[in-house]
């Protein structure tokens, strides 16, 4: 054995520091070559269109689904061609799979931005953050331009935008048009093995008639109606498209998939039965909370004004500027949601369509509206009482609006869970809910002898007890037992998410029933009851509808079911 | 830079209202990459490129590396590479990914007082690796330390760890984990032709006009050879014969659901049609075939009407496979993991090549008789282990054999042992059973792979001594360990790789290895030196000084690449196949083409213009000259038996494994390193389960299932699919829980276990 004092450090030292030297660059590095076209050229020549498109034309991915293996190479050649971050994908497979026992069918479904023809991104963006090219119709973000609010991700039927942490945008596929603007493929195109994804050339006029026509319109009720059982897709898709996916009338997505096999309607999305929790947005729950608890206080004032502006009168300056403060944080809430909020300033360039740039507007008066209400109630001596009447309903009006904007940019996402039946009913249950029970303790506290007090209380009683019944038929989905979009929240809010809304379901009976009945008994009673302990009753009621409603506004976000494209197994 | 095309046009937005241009824009901007790239990121523009043989499977694809500073900072597949033709699959693209990984071992650990791995120093390793091994051997004799290897390090490497575990530290048994995947294929060609020789290239998947798959989710475990099929434009039928409905059975023309491991009945059935109609090539037979009648009188009792019942076929489907086969001009047979992990492999895989020499499909472009190997490595290990074969596919029991080894490396004939090694489950049974107290386990994740887990971890403790040499120090395996040696990964080092058409393809160091971890070839020159038998590898300096003594010892083999000059002749032909002798070379300077060979891709020196390779793709057996000593092939062939375990009452369902995805790997080291790759596969453990037999046990769809074997119960989420037959459910073989599950039987010939048949019970998990 040799002596290993010495020498084998020596043997150890040299074998670490070969293993440092990098060596392939100066042993095989090919030398600098330069080229017309990329050597890939030869593989993709065919699968990019000769021409610029047309007035009329556009840009669109084309599949050819007999082709489509599953490899999945598309979305890590995106990712590396595109430089995206480590975690960040713009393209994914999913697969469909069905058929019969004895032909038993799956397939494999690639796809990636599909550059719509009437964008659901582009349209709820409140900053104009998408631009649809004129020339190559490819849906380009800028990137510079987004504040982060997210509102794409969720109009995006396809799921298509992704949000980055890291830089507080969203990002997307951009079809390369870079490359193609230079004759090269989009990564996607260039990496497939079996030449599945191409680029061609769809006249938008054709999109546009194959799924928005009255015919195609029947053919989609046609089948909807023949085909019960198929219920439990997102939404129904006109076979143009693709079985699975949601309705493609909404957005004109140009993508083409094809196949020479008939793509069999009963084919459903391996994850079709996937129950997974979507993101709390806890910012925006706080917001939508607390704006509308904000615009009921001032919307309640006004309807007691109606009653009996006498008595209402001292409590003004205690509940408007109670009501300002509390909007205002609202206000500071959302902007805890934007990824850049420096940029929120730029957000009325989308109201001519988006709903979001209409609430972020109509709050925004609505905050301005209650700073001067608030302002001349405390400070008379500045407005007439007209002057303050109307700014007083302006305010509660435009806070109504708000929440009825809030409730449309939900509805707007065609999420079965937020279409305005759920989010209309809770926006505005709440408001009417928590603008009650937040004025009770205002009142109890100037005197317990009010008698707009019982008069509040029942209102509570009323409020909280239609605040409640209107939630709580989400549970009927669970009978559907079809994999719907709703039966699915069905099945989050009673099994994954079942303690939080069980704990829902016991603030809400407890602060919006059981609390105001006894309330509103005791103060109709003719036993004397300390104002201490009304006051108290007061605030325990209000604590719990406004804990009840935060948990009720996270539901909303969590246990909602997102549109996307088929995906894959999950587990 | 502009970013859109958009910039160019007015705006209707001044630039104050809308920023179409900033910090976070620029962040995606595209610049072209030169080198024959197209655009790349602006951020990671090369500044030298160079190809790279891929360290995942066997296709062996090209990758085009993108270097800054040398360090490998991007990569695409390389477009001329005459393997991928410029694509790759997920694992291709994210090659380099798993090379930074944050449990990357990056110095070697040693178990300490409290049961804990702790860092310590090379020398400490070294001394520790020695004197503990020395002792066991002094006790226990030489032959109690063995060592389990792999098909995922370089030739060289693998060259040189044989040879030190052999020659220099006097073990009898050392095996490696292509025993999970090749060995079959190694014993089937080794007794059908005399030498174990895949006889195609992957242009006969382009040639074929009836392409034959068993056993073989092609898309998914090898998606670059999907690829050259489809690239076959003689609109080929595609036969896939497989229990379940894959995505390549999908994509066939004809698909054969199988039962479970009825394949060899299933061969015998069609082969017993092709002779009785006389739909088989008599001259071929006569002139290049040994024991034909023999095999015709065998085959004669597999009927259609007794074969089809057990296959689970009708007698129209059996006649249709067969008349398919005969009507083709050019059929191609090709196998994977679905014949090779069989309890009666070895004869399966013959009775495929039986089919392709009795109808003469072999030799001829788009024919043969080919088995798709499994890892990047594998046939590495099959012709330079050192473990099955002796050095250069000789044998241990020839002392001619013996003594030209020696002589040429030049060391006493008498270190070469003249008894075989125990293969895998025999050194496993050696633990066991006390004979094995030292183990030395190198790039592979036995704890996680091997058949019947939980036993095999259970005799893993009885050892006195485990040493793991891996890229990470958090594999099941490493875990377990008393002493980690860091090893520098794929990327890190130089070597060469031959993939499943036996060519040679070179690995470069194109990443640097983090901390003090080594290339498996230091760490063996390392180990040489410490056991004192350094001077026998004196001449084993560098890689490439090892792969001229490899020349040297397939001189005259029937794998002989002494007409291979160097590396750089490697990497300047896209590869090469072996065989290429020197003699071969000096004919090929008139670069001839030939009939049928592919000729898209000439193989030029770009300085000098002369050709300097042979042609890129060849085949072997053109001349119809076999192995074996009479020069020619043998049928070879034996009775089906039933597997050993099968479902009955208890466990009524037959436990199918295999490839998950094309994004993992086996036991998911690498792989699950990458964000991307893990973006592409189920996370989790998952059950695939027929509608019917889910409806039956009253399980729903994405429920949890208790799955339990007579070996133990694993938990996996359902997925109820109609692409597994009745009777049958499938779990990806990624996941650690899948072998806890699995039968411990192994093929007689080739001791692969066969991890496609147990029998198992399925019950949804309550609460």
């Amino acid at each position: 054995m040799p002596d290993p004092s010495h020498e084998p450090l020596t043997l150890i030292d040299e074998l670490i520091a070969q293993q440092r030297s990098l060596t392939a660059v100066s042993k095989f590095a090919r030398a600098q070559e330069h080229h017309a076209l990329p050597a890939q050229a030869r593989h993709y020549r065919d699968l990019i269109p000769l021409s610029k498109p047309q007035a009329g034309q556009q840009y669109a991915f084309e599949v050819a689904l007999d082709k489509c293996s599953g490899c999945k190479a598309c979305v890590t050649a995106c990712h590396s061609l595109n430089g995206l971050d480590e975690e960040e994908t713009w393209r994914s497979v999913g697969l469909l799979h069905g058929g019969t026992h004895l032909q038993p069918i799956q397939q494999t479904v690639t796809t990636a931005c599909h550059h719509c023809v009437d964008p659901g991104c582009l349209n709820g963006c409140p900053v104009l953050a998408y631009e649809k090219d004129s020339t190559t119709g490819i849906v380009k973000h800028l990137d510079d331009q987004c504040i982060g609010c997210q509102y794409c991700v969720l109009k995006c039927p396809y799921d298509v935008p992704k949000y980055s942490e890291r830089l507080g945008i969203v990002r997307k596929c951009d079809m390369c048009s870079s490359r193609l603007a230079s004759g090269e493929a989009p990564a996607c195109v260039q990496a497939c093995p079996n030449e599945a994804i191409k680029i061609t050339l769809v006249e938008t006029a054709s999109v546009s008639e194959s799924y928005r026509s009255k015919t195609a319109g029947e053919q989609v009720r046609k089948r909807e109606s023949e085909q019960d059982h198929q219920a439990h897709f997102p939404t129904f898709s006109p076979a143009p498209f693709l079985p699975g996916s949601p309705n493609p009338s909404v957005t004109l997505p140009t993508t083409r998939y094809t196949s020479a096999k008939p793509l069999h309607e009963s084919l459903r999305p391996a994850d079709a039965h996937e129950l997974k929790p979507q993101c709390a947005h806890t910012p925006l729950g706080i917001m939508l909370v607390l704006s509308q608890l904000s615009v009921g206080m001032f919307t309640t004032e006004r309807i007691l004004s109606l009653t009996s502006s006498d008595l209402i009168a001292p409590l003004r300056p205690a509940l408007t500027l109670t009501a300002l403060v509390i909007g205002l944080a609202a206000l500071a809430s959302s902007t805890l949601h934007l990824g850049r909020p420096l940029g929120a300033w730029r957000a009325f360039l989308g109201l001519r369509r988006s709903w979001l740039s209409r609430e972020i507007i109509v709050f925004g008066l609505f905050t301005k509206l209650a700073l001067l209400y608030t302002g001349a109630i405390w400070f008379p001596q500045f407005a007439s009482p007209t002057i303050e009447t109307t700014l007083g309903w302006a305010t509660a009006l435009s806070g109504l609006l708000g929440v009825f904007c809030s409730a449309m940019l939900y509805h707007d996402t065609r999420r079965d869970f937020w279409r305005l039946r759920w989010s209309g009913a809770k926006f505005f249950g709440t408001t009417a809910l928590l603008g009650a029970s937040m004025t009770l303790p205002i009142l109890s506290t100037a005197s317990a002898a009010n008698p707009l007090l019982p008069l509040l209380g029942a209102l509570t009683l009323l409020f909280g007890t239609l605040k409640l019944a209107t939630e709580l038929p989400i549970l009927r989905s669970l009978q559907a037992e079809d994999y719907s979009p709703l039966h699915k929240t069905a099945l989050l809010l009673t099994g994954q998410l079942g303690l939080l809304h069980r704990c829902r379901i016991a603030l809400g009976v407890v602060g919006g029933v059981i609390l105001p009945i006894l309330f509103a008994l005791q103060l109709t009673s003719s036993v004397a009851i300390s104002p201490a302990l009304i006051l108290l009753e007061a605030i325990a009621i209000t604590l719990l509808c406004l804990a009840g409603e935060l948990i009720e506004r996270r539901l909303f976000f969590v246990a909602v079911q997102p549109l996307q494209m088929p995906g894959g197994v999950t587990a | 830079m502009t970013p859109s095309t958009s910039t160019d046009k007015p705006r209707s937005l001044p630039d104050l209202l809308r920023n179409h241009d900033g910090k976070l824009t620029q962040e995606l901007v595209l610049r072209p990459g030169d080198f024959g790239l197209g655009k790349v990121p602006a951020r990671l523009k090369p500044d030298a490129t160079t190809t790279v043989v891929c360290g995942f499977c066997s296709t062996g694809c090209g990758l085009n590396v993108h270097l800054k500073d040398g360090q490998a900072i991007n990569l695409t597949p390389t477009t001329d590479y005459p393997v991928n033709l410029g694509m790759a699959c997920p694992k291709g693209w994210e090659a380099i990914t798993p090379l930074h990984a944050p449990d990357r071992a990056t110095t070697p650990l040693l178990r300490n007082a409290k049961g804990e791995l702790e860092p310590v120093d090379w020398d400490t390793a070294m001394q520790v690796f020695t004197v503990r091994f020395k002792a066991i051997q002094d006790k226990f004799g030489k032959d109690s330390v063995a060592w389990i290897g792999t098909g995922q390090i370089c030739t060289e490497e693998m060259a040189f760890l044989g040879a030190l575990g052999k020659f220099g530290m006097g073990m009898i048994h050392g095996d490696g984990n292509t025993r999970q995947c090749m060995a079959t294929a190694v014993a089937a060609y080794k007794q059908s032709f005399g030498f174990d020789a895949p006889p195609f290239t992957y242009a006969d998947f382009e040639q074929s006009d009836v392409i034959v798959l068993v056993g073989s989710n092609l898309c998914i475990a090898h998606p670059i050879m999907w690829q050259r099929v489809l690239r076959n434009r003689n609109n080929p039928e595609i036969i896939v014969v497989d229990p379940r409905k894959t995505e390549t059975a999908m994509a066939a023309t004809q698909h054969y659901a199988i039962a479970p491991k009825s394949d060899l009945k299933l061969l015998y059935g069609l082969a017993h049609i092709l002779i009785e109609r006389d739909w088989i090539n008599r001259d071929y037979i006569t002139a290049h075939t040994t024991s034909f009648d023999e095999f015709a009188a065998f085959v004669k009792p597999f009927t259609p009407e007794t074969v089809a019942p057990d296959c689970g076929l009708s007698v129209d489907q059996l006649l249709h496979f067969a008349e398919t086969i005969h009507r083709g001009r050019r059929v191609s047979f090709w196998w994977t993991m679905g014949v090779n992990q069989g309890h009666e492999a070895t004869r399966t895989a013959q009775a495929i090549i039986n089919l392709a020499l009795m109808t003469g499909n072999i030799g001829r472009p788009g024919t043969g008789a080919n088995s798709i190997t499994g890892q990047c490595n594998a046939m590495g290990s099959r012709l330079f282990s050192n473990t099955t074969n002796l050095l250069g596919g000789h044998d241990f029991l020839n002392p001619a054999h013996r003594t030209k080894v020696a002589g040429i490396l030049g060391i006493d004939p008498a270190l070469v042992p003249d008894q075989n090694s125990w293969a895998y489950d025999q050194i496993v049974q050696g633990i066991d059973d006390g004979k094995i107290k030292g183990l030395w386990v190198i790039a592979t994740n036995a704890s996680h792979s091997w058949i019947h887990q939980s036993k095999f971890v259970e005799i893993l403790k009885k050892l006195d001594f485990l040493v793991v040499q891996d890229m990470y120090h958090t594999t099941e395996t490493a875990r377990e360990a008393d002493l980690v040696l860091p090893a520098a990964a794929w990327g890190e080092k130089e070597g060469t790789f031959i993939n499943s058409e036996r060519r040679y393809g070179l690995v470069k160091k194109i990443s640097k290895a983090p901390g003090e971890a080594l290339a498996d070839f230091s760490i063996f020159k390392l180990v040489a030196h410490y056991w004192g038998c350094g001077a026998l590898f004196r001449d084993w300096t560098s890689p490439e000084a090892v792969f001229q003594i490899m020349k040297r010892l397939s001189k005259d083999q029937p794998c002989d690449i002494t007409g291979i000059r160097d590396y750089r002749m490697l990497d300047e032909c896209g590869g090469v196949q072996w065989p290429l002798a020197a003699n071969d070379v000096e004919e090929l300077n008139g670069s001839r083409v030939k009939e049928g060979s592919i000729t898209t891709l000439p193989h030029f020196n770009p300085s000098t213009l002369q050709p300097v390779a042979p042609l890129p793709e060849r085949r072997l057996f053109e001349d119809g000259r076999y192995f074996h000593p009479d020069g020619r092939a043998k049928f070879m062939f034996e009775s089906p038996r039933n597997a050993l375990e099968v479902p009955d009452a208890g466990y009524p369902l037959q436990l199918l494994t295999g490839r998950g995805t094309s994004a993992q790997w086996h036991t998911q080291t690498r792989t699950s390193k990458s964000a991307v790759l893990r973006k592409l596969y189920p996370g989790n453990i998952y059950i695939e389960i027929n509608p019917a037999d889910a409806r039956q046990l009253g399980i729903r769809a994405q429920q949890k299932v208790a799955v339990s074997s007579r070996r133990g119960t694993i938990h996996a989420t359902a997925f109820v699919t109609a692409t597994v037959q009745a009777g049958q459910v499938f779990i990806p073989m990624h996941y650690e829980e899948t072998n806890r599950l699995t039968f411990p039987s192994f093929d007689p010939y080739s001791r692969q276990p066969s991890y496609k048949a147990c029998a198992v019970s399925v019950a949804p998990v309550v609460g």
